[in-house]
């Protein structure tokens, strides 16, 4: 590891076996949107774009709510810890 | 003394089991009744380490499955640090069930009521108008799902509701010798292959769990046609050969039948039997290399089957692995999980086939499965009619035979294979928790 990385962890820090690192996407869902779901809920992802630019639109059709992140905002999520992820439904548990 | 609430009737009968046990005699009433559904609720599924899953039905995090110790639901998940978890399938808030879903992935649980948000490991973090409904006065931390104490032997997880039960280390007793037939296929181990066969049976689960642990008599009868028509390498001549053990007090018990003239480890691909010269001991070479069919139960309700079948009659065999879950829901009423446990270093060809050889004989439409539930059921039946309250049936086989001085595993063993042996100890094992002082 070098010295760079060091601050985001490094790569034996990360859950390893389980953790989908290892999974080449194989399929980038460009024909159509995605659905993600489980028994808890269902959003529906797309990639939108802009005059400019592209970005990806996630959509929670039982909730109606919507966002759109660019790819800032997607490489930012890509090395947050999954406590992260806990208090973002700490503070937003959502109905 | 049995759990207030068991008549006379029932508590005179265990009292007198015991006895009967050592002389070879075993009431029927045991296999159908619900008082003794009531007991072994209470006094043996709640103290007994108790299979619930595999670990490769759950490799990613998130994934989870739902499964049971008696009439308690249990969600066994990885959570998000790779670490395997079981807690009970309830929110803490007012006791809804959390996932309605046999499988699935989730970093999180939101129950459907309230929306009480759970780490998938069970932490209670996320609670609806929190700072305006409870004003400080719910401590999160004391509200997480309830944990259920787990252990795992090579890829098994094991719970207990008993938090002063041994290790399941102790409670396996030196079974895990036998266990390793199946479950150290090869220098990688077994997996499932595919989710299980999971169905609802009008039979009691003593009475498979027993088959499973040994009954190598049942088989040139109850599945004849495998024998005929060339399916299966024994036959009716020689089909008592072989050994019979069990682990004393511990009630479990493994059937390894032979066939004289059949190659060292024969229906194995060559490249999983070298990675098994190197991967299993001596003793246990010795014991796996001969055996044909390896029927074996952990107690009280997982069972094991290792065996070659042919796919085509007169071929030479595949040899298959099911595991099976015998779980009561009822007096002489069961729900049953079947799998199959493939060598996780097998080719893509070998697991297929040993698949094919699976469904084909144990998968819930198999012609195995179907020969052994039609008697199965009959005789739940026969044990729950009034005339057959008072009836023993016979256990007296192999009750004089001596044990075997030099056999090289651990645990109890006679030869030849068909022997009442096993059974008497699973028996005798069942009665011991069953009048288990509270
Ligand atoms: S029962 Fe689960 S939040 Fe109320
Ligand atoms: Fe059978």
């Amino acid at each position: 590891m070098d010295e760079d990385s060091s601050e985001h962890g490094t790569a034996e820090q990360w859950p390893a076996g389980g953790a989908l690192l290892d999974e080449v996407p194989r399929d980038g869902g460009v024909e159509g949107p995605i659905v993600i779901a489980n028994e808890f809920a269902d959003v529906v992802v797309t990639r939108v774009h802009t005059r400019n630019g592209v970005r990806l639109d996630i959509w929670s059709p039982r909730r109606g709510t919507r966002v759109q992140l660019d790819a800032v905002e997607l490489d930012c999520l890509s090395y947050q810890e999954p406590e992260t992820f806990t208090e973002m439904l700490e503070r937003k548990p959502g109905g | 003394m049995t759990a207030t609430g068991t008549s006379e009737g029932v508590q005179r009968m265990l009292a007198d089991m015991r006895e009967g046990v050592l002389q070879g005699r075993v009431p029927a009433r045991i296999f159908n009744d619900q008082e003794i559904f009531d007991l072994e609720r209470d006094k043996l599924f709640s103290t007994a380490w108790c299979f619930l899953a595999h670990e490769s039905e759950i490799p990613k995090n998130g994934d989870y499955v739902v499964r049971y110790i008696a009439n308690n639901s249990i969600i066994v998940v990885r959570d998000e640090h790779g670490n395997i978890n079981a807690n009970l399938n309830m929110c803490r808030h007012r006791g809804n069930m959390m996932c309605k879903s046999e499988m699935g992935n989730a970093s999180h649980f939101r129950c459907s009521y309230h929306g009480w948000v759970y780490k998938n490991s069970g932490e209670l973090i996320g609670v609806p108008y929190f700072k305006e409904g409870y004003e400080g006065q719910l401590d999160k931390k004391q509200w997480g799902m309830i944990k259920i104490r787990i252990d795992t032997y090579a890829g098994l997880i094991f719970g207990t509701l008993d938090p002063q039960a041994p290790s399941l280390d102790e409670y396996l007793g030196g079974f895990q010798f036998y266990l390793d037939i199946y479950l150290r296929q090869g220098a990688g181990g077994s997996e499932v292959h595919g989710p299980p066969d999971h169905w609802v049976a009008e039979t009691d689960w003593k009475i498979c769990a027993e088959n499973f642990s040994g009954d190598g008599y049942h088989t040139p009868v109850a599945h004849q046609f495998g024998f005929h028509l060339g399916y299966f390498p024994s036959s009716g001549a020689t089909h008592s050969e072989g050994w019979a053990v069990h682990i004393p007090d511990k009630g479990h018990g493994i059937g390894l039948g032979h066939t004289p003239g059949m190659p060292p480890f024969f229906g194995y691909p060559d490249e999983l039997v070298e990675q098994m010269r190197g991967s299993l001991s001596a003793e246990q070479i010795e014991v796996f290399s001969k055996t044909r069919t390896a029927v074996g139960s952990v107690f009280p309700n997982l069972s094991f089957l290792i065996q070659p079948f042919s796919l085509v009659p007169g071929e030479p065999g595949v040899r298959f692995c099911t595991m099976r879950l015998w779980h009561p829901i009822g007096p002489g009423r069961m729900e049953m999980w079947s799998w199959c446990l493939v060598p996780k270093d097998a080719s893509d060809e070998y697991k297929e086939a040993a698949y094919k050889a699976y469904t084909l004989t144990f998968g819930q439409a198999g012609t195995f499965e179907q020969d052994d539930f039609e008697n199965w059921t009959r005789v739940t039946k026969a044990a729950g009619a009034t005339a057959v309250r008072d009836v023993d049936f016979p256990y007296v086989m192999g009750l004089e035979r001596p044990r075997l001085a030099d056999f090289p595993g651990p645990g109890y063993a006679v030869s030849p294979y068909v022997t009442d042996t096993n059974f008497r100890n699973l028996w005798s094992t069942w009665l011991d928790y069953l009048t288990r002082e509270a």
